[in-house]
């Protein structure tokens, strides 16, 4: 069989395109469709991916802009194949809730449009082998979300605000990762005729060690204003505040990750020498995220915002991985990228049925008490809890665990240090549910087991966090090789480094006596 | 006749144009210093064409007349819309486009 | 069948159970979930039976078998089977979780059958039997750290059973998060072993060590420190206790099960299996030895001035495991076991015990409260004075041999261990002194109004339940025992569970009798211990003066108790009078609770706080936003100040433009 990447990457906005045009009660379900066709095709993809081969499968590569060198490369790789099937996954949950739900009540079309685009935007920055397809890519994911949160925004006299925050951060960000790359492309040209933006071809011909420090910041600062991190979060409370459900659920879930794996994908191979030079910044931010995170989750009264700090604190844990420059860190954040993906999607709808059930307030002082009433719901948001501050038993224990296990081998005071965040990351975990579930019933709330429908959504994903939990070399066999080539550079970069340092040690002990 | 003339006279016609667009307020008056200066750019054409002996300048002014042709038709209508309005017929007053 | 797959067996039961009871949820009627659970329990006994069994078959020197299903992880150096370790000591410690499991699941079932919440209790309950097995039976450190967590996952799951009370769930999360810490410094302490030795089976790891370290190796003794940090959160050893009596907020039978025979115990076994690793790092070992030492005496002091039935309980366990940890640490390994074994069966039975009284009381828990239930309850009283008595090591009871063997194997090594075989007995005098003032105080005396009601065949039924330790009027709307509650000694389950017990507890010491009489635990334990290098010369004098010396503390601190609290009143009260500020100590719990707040909590809360009020606020909202935004401001100001609007001004500038440019290509071409 052969398979197109063409084809998953563009269905999802065929479909939402499509949804514009049928009536309006159809077109939820169109989108329903339309992510369900996605994600069997994604399914499709994996079953079919040859974990034996090496290197990128099912590659499309056409000339674009021949007069820039800009190729329309897509392929599939270990670094790509778990975060693909993850996107397809948690869309395909978006679109089921907004179905089920007849969400949103206005204008449905244009809403299954944009959610489309979003989707398409994301699956190329994963699928993209072309670092200008990759920066095209990472600006259009965002567009649908700025239009989803003025049009649908949970309050309309403040989505404006929050958006055109949303909107100038990551703009700053990806109006620098643009020069980035366009200089990455120039720089790495042998002449005028021979430039080219095709990720093989810049892992090759790799840029001078001078211009990777500047680019490699460029890069480094637009990724951590995606995920976010601290002290780049600034549009994060605004932001999640406003966002619709749906929206915010894919949002937080995955979009946050294609910054983690750009970090992998194009930040390290092609600017080893900065990457290997910055890898302590990257760790303190990294380490400051963690703490901060878990600091302001545990100190806030707001459910959302609990999840949107401690996804900075668990982002923070991913970078901390990649940069700790060792395999284990590295298989370890990419295993807990699809993890926490798979868990803050489910918990964000949480979110929304506690909110539901308590008078549609996402505050914690109002709620309460509801798990008499509703058992099978406190035992799903239980065990999503549980997976959240990652429980040794989980996939996200085993992906924490290689996380600090590498940096522990690469530096062993920061990863004591980042073990605090685990620590916190409990305090807060549980005090979201036990506020939620437990003590007295809250003032606000009338408790209701979770409905058909609702159980619809959160039990499929809560047998994916589980299956997962189960086997999770599922996702660390796919990206083990391809994660060893992402850092390849940076090996190199740290021998020659060690070897100078050798040189020199033996040089000074010579010169002493 | 050396090109130079005819060049010498077409980028008269056209500095008469520019200045008419720029000192004079009136729509009209600017829409006709506009049609001097496109006309001082068809006669700069004409005498190239004349010079290479080719047609390719003549196509060139063609092209340019039916386009100020359009220009014009769209510009008087513009006026004639801002009279009926009975909004001052001054471009320095019409800056509803400012930033 | 196979040891491995009788071992497979003994795991899978509880977790099968679990699973079912919750997913049959509400369909299934109350006692059903009960019968279920308790089946499951004791089928898994069954099996740990036959894994013995099986396991005497093999020779002496082979007695280890392993099994793994699938790979976790397998990436990167890094591979983590999930996979089993049966040899002597985990088929030893299946045996007593199982056994002692079964018999407080019979009790559940009726102590628990008018709480609304039953077969929640069931799956809970089974599913913590399942950690504990998982914890007990892991074939590497991380899956070890699996079955470690879910115990805590599952005893904070318990301690918040019912969960509308706000102390419950405070103390459930207190719980949670000092066995995180535990987890934490496990996690950490594996990853120092790990990084020279880079493997997680138990197998190579024990044989490897000594390749692989030298002798006191800082880095194996700070991975070992930190795993010992695991071993002393989950086992409440000071500083990481306050959870424990805190966690007696749970059912009763989750007290017995969870804070006193088995979960608790998981440092000590964690201790005992990776023996290998802390014998060769002798400065953790003395570290984890004196810890032990130091918990026994605080909290037997502690034992003596509170006044909550349970938390009396509560304490005397945080003691008992600390001369388990403290024997341990001191490779003093059988003994450390058999007090392990012996404690579960009396600790077990004075919970049980304690639990029929609270409930002949509705509810309260305070000793000051309770008086003269001698006759009244006359079944319990006899499960409190055996209990009583192992527990204080009476001559001839379990406990007695029990803690005879523990102190002399730590004795044996003479030198400075002779401070902690010291520590042991005053220690005793402390357990059999706040035993027999809890034991005084509730069965002497004139009977209170509980009591003489319950002489007239009436259970005192309290007008509203109210919360032991607030006051407050509870939300019975879910999980309390609400208006029908039992007493222990009227059902047959719970009789039939402490009379087992009571039994045991009597009994247990044939095990291992001194003197070489019996010897059957320790040839049991051998082959899992035969590679300690520590020497334990005999010495049949100690043993004598020993013997002689556990009798005497036994006897005569029985009867100084006595006098204290069952014959005159008003001693005690001279007593607390003599020595007030030592009286406050002790009521106070030595301040652990408010230093923890002062060094820890409130740091973190006040940099939380701060953190949401001013940083966030003033750097993240005003500086780096505020500074964006006036850049971007500034920069679409001054481009706004060129769209005048002024059409002519845009003509003037495209004709300045394209002079400029005509200018320069004429220039250039000049």
């Amino acid at each position: 069989m052969t398979i197109h990447l063409s084809i998953v990457l563009w269905l999802p906005l065929a479909a939402g395109l499509l949804a514009l045009l049928v009536p309006r009660a159809a077109a939820r379900w169109v989108m329903l469709a339309g992510a369900l066709m996605t994600l069997a095709y994604a399914i499709v993809i994996a079953v079919d991916y040859d974990t034996a081969q090496r290197g990128l499968q099912y590659v499309t590569d056409e000339t674009w802009i021949r007069t820039l060198g800009i190729h329309y490369k897509l392929g599939v790789g270990g670094l790509n194949i778990v975060l693909l099937l993850t996107t397809a996954v948690l869309f395909a949950a978006a679109a089921l809730w907004a179905a089920l739900r007849d969400e949103p009540a206005e204008r449905p079309g244009l809403y299954a449009a944009l959610m489309g685009l979003a989707q398409s935007g994301v699956m190329g920055a994963f699928l993209a082998q072309d670092l200008a397809l990759f920066v095209v890519f990472f600006d259009l994911m965002l567009v649908p979300f700025y239009f989803l949160t003025l049009v649908w925004g949970t309050d309309p006299e403040k989505r404006g605000a929050a958006v055109l925050k949303l909107f100038i951060y990551t703009l700053v960000g990806s109006l620098l990762m643009l020069v980035g790359a366009i200089a990455t492309g120039v720089l790495a040209a042998e002449g005028p005729g021979s430039v080219t933006f095709v990720l093989s071809d810049l892992r090759v011909n790799l840029i001078s060690s001078g211009s990777q420090h500047w680019i490699f910041l460029v890069f480094a600062l637009a990724f951590l204003i995606k995920m976010p991190s601290f002290p780049f979060h600034g549009w994060m409370p605004d932001g999640y505040m406003q966002m619709p459900i749906a929206p915010l659920a894919v949002f937080t879930a995955i979009l946050s990750k294609v910054a983690a794996y750009g970090f992998l994908q194009i930040a390290l191979p092609l600017f080893p020498d900065a990457a290997v030079k910055y890898q302590e910044l990257l760790l303190l931010t990294a380490l400051a995220s963690i703490l901060y995170g878990s600091a302001m989750a545990f100190s806030t009264t707001q459910a959302r915002l609990v999840l949107g700090y401690s996804s900075i604190a668990q982002l923070g844990f991913i970078v901390l991985g990649i940069f700790a420059l060792d395999e284990r860190g590295a298989d370890g954040a990419l295993l807990q990228s699809a993890n926490h993906a798979l868990v803050a999607a489910p918990l964000i709808f949480v979110v929304a049925l506690l909110a539901s059930r308590a008078g549609g307030s996402e505050d914690l002082r109002d709620m309460g008490g509801i798990a008499t009433k509703a058992p099978v719901f406190a035992a799903v948001f239980l065990v999503l809890t549980f997976a959240l501050l990652a429980m040794p038993g989980s996939a996200n224990f085993i992906g924490e665990f290689m996380i600090l296990l590498g940096v522990f081998q690469a530096k062993t005071a920061i990863a004591i240090i980042a073990s605090l965040g685990v620590v916190m990351a409990a305090v807060y975990a549980l005090r979201l549910y036990i506020r939620s579930m437990h003590n007295r019933v809250g003032p606000l709330v009338q408790a209701r087991e979770l409905s058909a429908r609702e159980g619809l959504v959160l039990v499929p994903m809560l047998l994916v966090v589980l299956a997962l939990a189960l086997y999770p070399q599922f996702a660390l066999k796919r990206g083990e090789r391809a994660v060893a080539g992402s850092l390849g550079a940076t090996k190199v970069v740290q021998k020659q480094q060690d070897l100078v340092a050798q040189a020199k040690a033996r040089a000074g002990k010579d010169a002493a006596p | 006749m050396n090109i130079s003339w005819y060049l010498v006279v077409s980028a008269l016609m056209f500095s008469l144009g520019a200045v008419g667009v720029l000192i004079r307020r009136n729509p009209l008056v600017v829409l006709l210093c506009l049609e001097l200066m496109l006309n001082a750019g068809n006669l700069a054409l004409l005498g190239f064409a004349r010079m290479w002996a080719d047609g390719d300048g003549q196509i060139f002014a063609i092209v340019v007349m039916v386009v100020a042709a359009c220009e014009v038709a769209i510009g008087l209508g513009l006026i004639v819309a801002l009279y009926r309005q009975r909004l001052p017929v001054d471009v320095d007053e019409l800056r509803e486009l400012h930033g | 069948m196979s040891l491995q797959t009788a071992a497979w067996l003994v795991l899978a039961l509880p977790l099968a159970g679990s699973l079912v009871i919750a997913l049959g949820g509400r369909w299934w009627t109350p006692r059903v979930a009960g019968w279920i659970g308790t089946v499951a329990i004791a089928l898994a006994f069954v099996f740990a039976v036959i894994a013995l069994i099986k396991l005497q078959d093999l020779p002496e020197e082979a007695r280890v078998a392993t099994s793994s299903l699938w790979d976790l992880v397998n990436v990167a150096g890094v591979r983590i089977r999930l996979g089993i370790y049966v040899d002597p000591l985990s088929v030893f410690m299946a045996l007593v979780v199982t056994g002692v499991s079964a018999l407080i699941h019979l009790y559940s079932v009726g102590y628990m059958s008018s709480d609304r919440g039953y077969t929640r209790f069931f799956a809970y309950l089974n599913f913590f039997v399942f950690s504990m097995l998982l914890l007990v039976l892991a074939g590497n450190l991380a899956l070890l750290i699996v079955g470690w967590a879910f115990v805590g996952a599952a005893s904070y799951m318990l301690i918040s059973y019912w969960y509308r009370r706000t102390t419950a769930t405070s103390a459930g999360i207190k719980a949670f998060v000092i066995n995180v810490v535990g987890d934490v410094g496990l996690v950490l302490g594996t990853f120092f072993i790990f990084r020279e030795m880079g493997v997680l089976d138990y197998g190579p790891l024990f044989e490897g060590v000594q390749g692989a370290f030298d002798k006191n190796d800082a880095s194996l003794v700070a991975g070992m420190l930190l795993i010992l940090v695991g071993a002393f959160a989950k086992s409440a050893q000071v500083p990481l206790h306050t959870w424990l009596p805190d966690a007696m907020e749970g059912p009763t039978p989750v007290s017995s099960l969870i804070h006193a025979a088995t979960m608790v115990t998981a440092g000590v076994y964690l201790i005992g299996r990776l023996h290998p690793l802390l014998e060769w790092a002798p400065t953790a070992a003395a570290v984890g030895a004196i810890v032990g030492a130091a918990t026994l005496l605080i909290a037997g002091t502690i034992g003596l001035a509170v006044t909550d039935l349970k938390r009396v309980i509560a304490y005397s366990t945080m003691s008992q495991i600390g001369y388990m940890i403290m024997a341990v640490s001191a490779a003093a390994y059988v003994g450390g076991f058999f007090h392990l074994m012996t404690h579960a069966f009396f600790k077990a039975l004075l919970f049980m015990a304690a639990g029929s009284l609270i409930s002949a009381m509705a509810g309260e828990q305070s000793l000051d409260r309770m008086r003269g239930f001698r006759k009244a309850m006359p079944f319990t009283f006899g499960c409190f004075v055996v209990g009583g008595l192992a527990l204080s090591a009476f001559p001839l009871m379990s406990g007695f041999f029990s803690k005879d063997a523990l102190l002399l194997e730590i004795g044996q090594r003479g030198g400075w261990y002779y401070a902690l075989y010291a520590a042991g007995y005053i220690g005793s005098v402390l357990t059999v002194i706040y035993t027999w003032r809890m034991i005084y105080r509730a069965f002497w005396g004139e009977p209170c109004a509980e009591a003489a009601e319950l002489e007239h065949g009436h259970i005192h039924h309290a007008e509203h339940p109210t919360n032991p330790q607030t006051g407050e009027i509870e939300d019975t709307e879910v999980g309390f025992p609400g208006e029908a509650h039992h007493i222990a000694e009227q059902t047959w389950q719970m009789r039939l569970a402490m009379g087992a017990l009571a039994v045991l507890s009597v009994i247990a010491g044939v095990l291992f009798l001194p003197f070489g009489i019996t010897e059957w635990l320790a040839n049991f334990l051998e082959p899992t211990f035969a590679d300690s290098i520590v020497e334990h010369p005999a010495n049949d004098g100690l043993e004598a003066f020993g013997l002689v010396l556990t009798s005497v503390v036994a006897v005569v601190f029985l009867a100084v108790a006595y006098r204290i609290w069952a014959v005159g009143s008003g001693r005690a009260t001279a007593w607390q009078e003599r020595f007030p500020s030592l009286h406050r100590l002790f009521v106070n719990k030595w301040y652990f609770d408010e230093l923890i707040g002062l060094v820890i909590v409130r740091p973190v809360a006040w940099v939380g706080h701060w953190a949401r009020d001013s940083f966030e606020r003033i750097v993240i909202n005003g500086a780096l936003i505020g500074g964006t935004t006036g850049i971007v401001r500034a920069g679409s100001a001054a481009v706004r100040a060129l769209q005048t609007g002024l059409l002519r001004s845009y003509a003037g500038l495209v004709v300045i433009g394209l002079s400029a440019i005509l200018l320069y290509l004429l220039l250039r071409a000049a």
